[in-house]
């Protein structure tokens, strides 16, 4: 417990800093990437078979790329495209690929959980399709999600660690662990910290999307 | 679901809807063929269309080079899942216990490893265990975190499956004279697992992911051997594409075994 005072009292602001910088990334990556994942959906929805095609290929490609082998590629080959991009946004870019790719398919499968009769009774009070898709598929197919995107955003917040991986200004949780730990003896404490700090995130976003789930989710 | 629901929305639309969807069709084509172009366009003006980029390619030594990288992250990757699913199975009966003093210790272990970036305790295993005198090599620098971490949501995974085998089959087991370990292991898990393949499947994408970090500790998987390859020719983005194909390649060969795995099992 010595350790973990003195280590606070010797990089408490730092550490601050730092758990600011991890929900600020995660943030600004779920946001986006969660509006792209649904744009995505629905746009795979429409009889445009090349647009399917593409979308689909898309979602797969970012479902399984590794993130850290995106973040290499953004960071270090696309300037050989002449495509510059700062290290920051390419940490963001990232995890939002990541995100969007992973919020289209759990958005597909929360489409699925909807009984087909609601939207032939739609159609048969004379709605359109767009319509159909944006007022009774939409809704209930995100209240069905809210679990699963729960933890994508958990693991959103844990992939944020990769941004140690790139010169950054800033640090965030695990940067400033690996900086801590070649810097002095007082590694473990720093880990400790750091990984009691995640833990806490975790629990609390997990608190929030169960309250959630809770008051939105539909029984079938 | 009888029908999907593209069907349902657009299944039978009117002639003219179905003339006008044809354009915007070949519409998107035409401007998604335009894009592709640009970027086919971007890599010839940024030179990296030019032979010495690629030729190297044609070369069985590269291949070759890449293949043992990629072995080297499938058998970091398999031992990393087969720590998951045996200390999983421990801290899965650790989570399950009635006693108190054994429960709670596992669920803290578990919180602890699935709430922590499995980069975070790589670093651990790079950097603060040799402080500590512990010195581990580049291959279980990389397999023990992963594992690790795999451990902790393979159990979760597991008892999702324990808790969903129906109450009635412990309890005839039970009322047959098994004792509590009969009944969990010849009884309750047999049939959990039939239930949770596909996510344990799905979750063998997870770890191929986490072996990525291999080049953190200059482990000799595929990634790193990237690496090298983009030191001799100094051809980043033709390697990074190649090996960026080869992880998703892997990765949703692992995802459709899965999604065939997932068919009804009773």
């Amino acid at each position: 417990m010595g350790e973990v005072s003195k280590l606070l009292a010797d990089y408490g602001p730092a550490f601050g800093q730092a758990l600011l910088l991890t929900w600020k990334l995660t943030a600004l990556s779920f946001v986006p990437g969660f509006l792209l994942g649904m744009v995505v959906t629905v746009l795979r929805l429409l009889p445009l078979p090349p647009l399917r095609f593409v979308l689909t290929g898309y979602v797969e490609i970012f479902r399984n790329i590794p993130s850290v082998a995106l973040l290499i590629f953004i960071v270090f080959a696309l300037p050989d495209l002449n495509v510059l991009i700062d290290y920051e946004p390419s940490v963001i870019l990232t995890l939002m690929l990541v995100c969007s790719a992973f919020t289209a398919d759990y958005l597909r499968a929360g489409i699925n959980t909807i009984p087909g009769g609601q939207m032939e009774a739609a159609l048969s009070l004379g709605m359109r399709p767009i319509r159909v898709i944006y007022s009774i598929v939409l809704p209930q197919a995100l209240r069905a999600v809210v679990q699963p995107l729960t933890s994508l955003l958990i693991a959103l917040m844990l992939s944020t660690s990769l941004a140690s991986q790139v010169p950054f200004p800033g640090r965030e949780l695990t940067a400033l662990v690996s900086k801590i730990a070649n810097d002095s003896a007082a590694g473990i404490a720093a880990f400790a910290v750091a990984a009691a700090i995640y833990v806490a995130t975790g629990l609390l976003i997990a608190w929030a999307g169960a309250t959630l789930e809770k008051k939105v989710r539909i029984l079938r | 679901m009888s029908r999907p629901l593209e069907e349902i929305l657009f299944g039978n639309p009117r002639p003219q809807v179905q003339a006008a969807m044809r354009a915007v069709s070949v519409a998107a084509a035409a401007l998604l063929l335009l894009l592709a172009a640009g970027v086919a366009f971007r890599f010839h003006t940024a030179g990296q269309l030019d032979a010495r980029f690629w030729e190297f390619f044609a070369w069985p030594t590269t291949w070759a080079f890449l293949a043992t990288g990629l072995l080297g992250t499938l058998a970091s990757a398999a031992m990393a899942a087969a720590i998951a699913l045996a200390l999983g199975l421990v801290l899965l009966l650790g989570r399950l216990a009635p006693l108190r003093l054994v429960r709670w210790p596992s669920i803290a272990v578990i919180e602890f490893l699935r709430g922590t970036p499995t980069l975070l305790l790589i670093y651990v295993c790079f950097l603060v265990l040799p402080q500590a005198g512990i010195k581990l090599s580049t291959y279980w620098m990389l397999t023990l975190p992963v594992g690790l971490s795999t451990a902790a949501v393979v159990a979760e995974v597991y008892r999702a499956g324990v808790l969903a085998v129906p109450r009635g089959q412990t309890d005839a087991a039970r009322s047959l004279g098994m004792t509590e370990a009969q009944v969990f292991f010849l009884i309750v898990f047999p049939q959990a697992l039939r239930y949770i393949v596909p996510a344990l499947v799905a979750q063998l994408v997870i770890v191929v992911k986490d072996t990525t970090f291999g080049y953190v500790v200059t482990y000799g998987e595929l990634m790193q051997n990237a690496k090298v390859l983009i030191a001799n020719y100094h051809a980043l983005v033709p390697v990074y594409l190649v090996v960026a194909l080869l992880y998703c390649l892997v990765n949703y060969a692992i995802s459709s075994a899965s999604k065939r795995l997932g068919g009804p099992m009773h």
